[in-house]
């Protein structure tokens, strides 16, 4: 077995951020080295809105390494507290406090009084597990902060696998709201994407919907807690994963989709297709790559490949979750190969044997993308060198246009006299 | 070796180049709201030698989130292939497998150089690295090296100076090497990759018979580094610590073109910028002396001084007496060169107090002033100004150009002041030799035929009083992780850091 690894997923504590740092007004604390904390900040200011990225240091040294640091924690901690008055702080305790056994819970309770947020604590050292494991377990730590009034009516869906830095994320969100409204179903919370109090008011929806089976820890752990039940629903990319979504959700309330709103949506989108439909028809059987999250590249590929017809050459799934073997031994795959959490070397190699003209990935493919004279459509985590202000989603019914936008045009817009052979 | 047979790479960079670092330039990195860490700087060493691949020694993350440069955002590392080191591994130690990584990591790659990087887990748990090392490197048929943070004490930036400084100590330095007689090495900083500005400064060496052995950082390979070795002297930018340990182990001496060192030593206000005419004849003769060809420089100094001199005269006609307003730290002599009158200095010193002493700012001062008076500039020095209080005394003082950085043009041009970036200017052209004096002309010709007001969108926004190149919520965020930081921190000495957000903070000549 090999043992270097260049991985295409993060640590822990970048899971765990990401988790924490959808609550809009929560900070988040990295309680670790100076490189982990400059890490963190740039992933959130290259992928989410510049104006609400919330992420502070504790400030450690590595003379704290040999006296403690919990100290100069205690102080970031009040300071967060009270120069941004945040609603919940949330401190991720990195590779060097966890393995020094920094008291953060001890501390979390030492605190508990002295400061007005909800402050919650988290071990999120680099050796103890990927981003996808931080990003479950800091959902589910969300859960403590939670309640239900009794005789409360459960009304309302929880939308749980929300990464708000995700590309296209705001869009996505919106457009799942408007789905969702158009059926009369009503979104409660969405984790990680509300406030604070919206979070804490998850318990009264009905339904917990994993996004492409992201979030199941929390959504187990609120099953037991305020015995809310759940569905993983794909992510909803293209016109038969939409109408599976609403559906499927529609269906776990105990209600029916209605059936002229889908055959608008239908009617809607054969629309767009005419309008480039001679593109479309040129799209057809181009080989291509999809390198992603498990909660999101798996629905991707299908979509490709059942709805615009194209060879799904390569899956790579770059970070995985609780429902990706059920991913990988389903039958009927969309795609030739597939790769989990494969090292960056063997992927670029398996990339090059694929012969793809199109790539689905990140910025980390850009090179590889390069290379191959292939064009890179960003979709996957970590997109830090493309913005989206103006809110159109990729997913969704209103997403079917703006992904084949990008894809159509990321073919058209090269030049020929660039490419190598 | 001539100039012209050192396979330099002449990149004429496309504009868009210029576009894209600066489209990240007003994010608040290299120490104003986040500290890029040893790994990134070592990265960057491994990145500026074509044949070397780094092996982080840690977990995923180091390896994942390393990919992004903070230093130059718009590169990133692509190959940062790591131990992947589990809880198993905290706790038995990995030197096993690093070992193993290192064997695996040549077969793999091929490189030409493999430097470990630990990480802050590896340096924890205490593994044996040179070891680790010395075991794999019976195994394989490159170079391999390792950086941990630890050789170079304060020395900035750490990582970059620990690998460059563990390059030298177990790779550069060694006995058997044949001498290249005369010659020098013209060593760049590894952020750049870059030479093509160190090409003026190696013509004249030549034209003084003084070899240019090497030219660092551009398109290098492990074998131009442990060329290195060859040369008689260093010619260095800054302070270097493997270049002295190179003079130490090897007796090669070295030059430090910049620094405070010698101002020190004379209080001499003419020595604090190498740039320039003045401070590149000065440069070249002491090179040339150090050399033993004080002969040779004098006329070779002289020709191609006066050939500049007598462009600039034509090439400055216009920009003569235009009334500028520059931060403290940009080279007076160059701005003395293009004909400029430097009618306001601004010294910001706030983000300053974190690394430098209160009698170093002073002195600082002390030095600027003394030399815009040996030019015969007499500047109204505004020291931490107010944004109001600034663009006051610039209206009193009929400024023409400030000298600022593209992230904060908008809040000068609203005001109809044109302003003027030197940052693309200092990274890419600044350097000993004659020509970026004309250069820098042209850099101001161009500014000076700009739009003069604009009413741009940024104005919508809302930015710190203080620090006005950021948000007030960024703001408060840099100001927090200095706080942090600070060595005055203690456990209630957040109540100072309110006191602190009142006072203005500026990093726009940082």
């Amino acid at each position: 077995m090999s043992i270097i690894y260049d991985p295409l997923h993060d640590c822990k504590m970048v899971g765990a951020l990401r988790a924490f740092h959808g609550i809009s007004d929560s900070m988040t604390i990295i309680h670790g080295r100076n490189g982990c904390h400059c890490g963190a900040l740039l992933l959130q200011t290259l992928s989410s809105e510049q104006n609400s990225v919330r992420v502070l240091f504790s400030g450690l040294k590595s003379s704290d390494e040999v006296y403690s640091g919990e100290e100069r924690l205690a102080s970031a901690i009040r300071l967060a507290d009270r120069t941004f008055s945040p609603k919940a702080i949330a401190v991720l305790n990195c590779s060097a406090p966890a393995i020094m056994g920094e008291d953060v819970v001890g501390l979390q309770m030492l605190l508990k009084d002295e400061i007005r947020a909800k402050l919650i604590a988290m071990d999120a050292g680099g050796p103890e597990g990927p981003a996808w494991l931080g990003y479950e377990e800091a959902l589910s730590r969300l859960v403590l902060q939670m309640s239900k009034g009794k005789g409360e009516t459960s009304k309302g869906i929880n939308l749980l696998g929300f990464k708000a830095d995700d590309f296209c994320s705001q869009g996505d969100l919106f457009e799942m709201k408007t789905m969702l409204q158009d059926q009369d179903l009503f979104v409660n919370c969405v984790l990680s994407g509300s406030s604070f109090e919206q979070m804490q008011k998850a318990p009264q929806a009905e339904l917990n919907v994993l996004l492409g089976g992201d979030g199941q820890e929390c959504a187990k752990a609120m099953q037991e807690k305020f015995d809310i039940p759940y569905i993983a629903v794909p992510y909803p990319y293209g016109l038969k994963k939409s109408i599976q979504f609403v559906e499927m959700i529609a269906e776990a309330v105990g209600k029916q989709a209605d059936p002229q709103i889908l055959e608008k949506e239908k009617e809607r989108t054969k629309k767009i297709v005419e309008r480039a439909h001679m593109f479309f028809q040129g799209i057809y059987s181009t080989p291509v790559a999809v390198i992603g999250e498990s909660g999101r590249a798996f629905d991707l590929a299908e979509f490709l490949s059942d709805e615009l017809g194209m060879d799904v050459k390569l899956l790579a799934i770059s970070s995985c979750n609780y429902s990706t073997s059920d991913m990988v031994d389903a039958r009927d795959a969309p795609y030739e190969k597939l790769m989990v959490e494969p090292d960056r070397h063997d992927m670029n190699l398996a990339l090059k044997d694929a012969g793809v003209s199109l790539i689905f990935g990140s910025s980390f493919e850009k090179r590889i993308a390069s290379e191959l004279s292939a064009s890179l459509v960003r979709l996957s985590y970590p997109v830090l060198d493309q913005i989206s202000l103006s809110n159109l989603p990729y997913a969704g019914f209103s997403g079917i246009a703006s992904i084949s936008e990008s894809i159509i045009n990321s073919i058209l817009n090269r030049n020929k006299e660039e490419i190598c052979a | 070796m001539q100039p012209d047979e050192l396979d330099l790479i002449t990149r004429d960079e496309a504009p868009i180049l210029e576009t894209m670092r600066s489209i990240y330039s007003a994010i608040p990195m290299h120490h104003l709201a986040a500290i890029h860490g040893k790994i990134a700087g070592a990265m960057v060493v491994a990145n500026a030698i074509k044949d070397a691949l780094p092996l982080i020694h840690g977990p995923v993350g180091c390896a994942f989130q390393r990919k992004l440069n903070p230093f130059t955002l718009s590169s990133t590392f692509y190959d940062s292939p790591c131990t992947n080191l589990n809880n198993v591994d905290v706790v038995y130690g990995a030197e096993e497998k690093l070992s193993r990584a290192i064997v695996e990591s040549y077969e793999k790659y091929s490189p030409g150089l493999i430097i470990v990087i630990t990480t802050c887990t590896t340096d924890l748990i205490g593994d044996d690295i040179p070891s680790a090392v010395l075991k794999a490197k019976e195994k394989v048929g490159c170079e391999v090296i390792y950086s941990t943070g630890d050789s170079v004490g304060k020395s900035r930036p750490v990582g970059i100076q620990d690998s460059l400084y563990a390059m030298a100590d177990q790779l550069i330095c060694r006995e058997d090497v044949e001498r290249n007689e005369g010659s020098v090495n013209l060593i760049n900083s590894p952020t750049q990759r870059n030479a093509n500005k160190l090409l003026e400064m190696a013509d004249l060496l030549s034209q003084m018979n003084i070899k240019i052995n090497k030219v660092c950082f551009d398109h290098t390979t492990t074998k131009d580094m442990l060329d290195l070795a060859k040369a008689d002297l260093n010619v260095i930018g800054y302070r270097m610590s493997w270049a002295e340990l190179m003079k130490k182990r090897m007796g090669t001496e070295y030059c430090q073109i910049t620094g405070w060192h010698r101002y020190n030593q004379k209080k001499d206000p003419e020595t604090i910028s190498p740039y320039g005419l003045a401070g590149s004849t000065r440069v070249l003769k002491e090179i040339a002396q150090i050399m033993g060809k004080e002969g040779e420089a004098e006329s070779v100094i002289e020709k191609s001084r006066t050939a500049v001199q007598l462009k600039l005269q034509s090439a400055s006609k216009e920009l003569q007496g235009l009334k500028v307003a520059v931060p403290v730290g940009f080279s007076l002599n160059l701005l003395k060169d293009i004909g400029v009158d430097v009618a306001a200095l601004i010294y910001r010193t706030q983000t300053l107090t974190h690394g430098v002493t209160d009698r170093a700012i002073q002195e600082i001062e002390r030095a600027n002033l003394g030399l815009a008076e040996i030019y015969d500039y007499h500047p109204e020095l505004l020291i931490n100004p107010t944004p109001k209080e600034e663009l006051e005394s610039f209206k009193r003082l009929k400024i023409d150009l400030v000298v600022a950085p593209v992230k904060i043009a908008h809040f000068y041009n609203r005001e109809g002041f044109r302003t003027v970036d030197v940052n693309e200017f200092a990274q890419t052209e600044m350097s000993v030799g004659f020509l970026p004096s004309l250069k820098l002309c042209r850099v101001f010709r161009e500014a000076m035929g700009k739009v003069r007001v604009r009413s741009p969108l940024l104005d919508l926004m809302e930015f710190d009083e203080g620090i006005s190149n950021l948000t007030p919520h960024w703001a408060r965020i840099a100001l927090s992780f200095h706080h942090l930081r600070s060595t005055k921190f203690s456990q209630s000495s957040y109540y100072h850091f309110h006191g602190l957000a009142g006072v203005a903070l500026n990093e726009h000549n940082i």
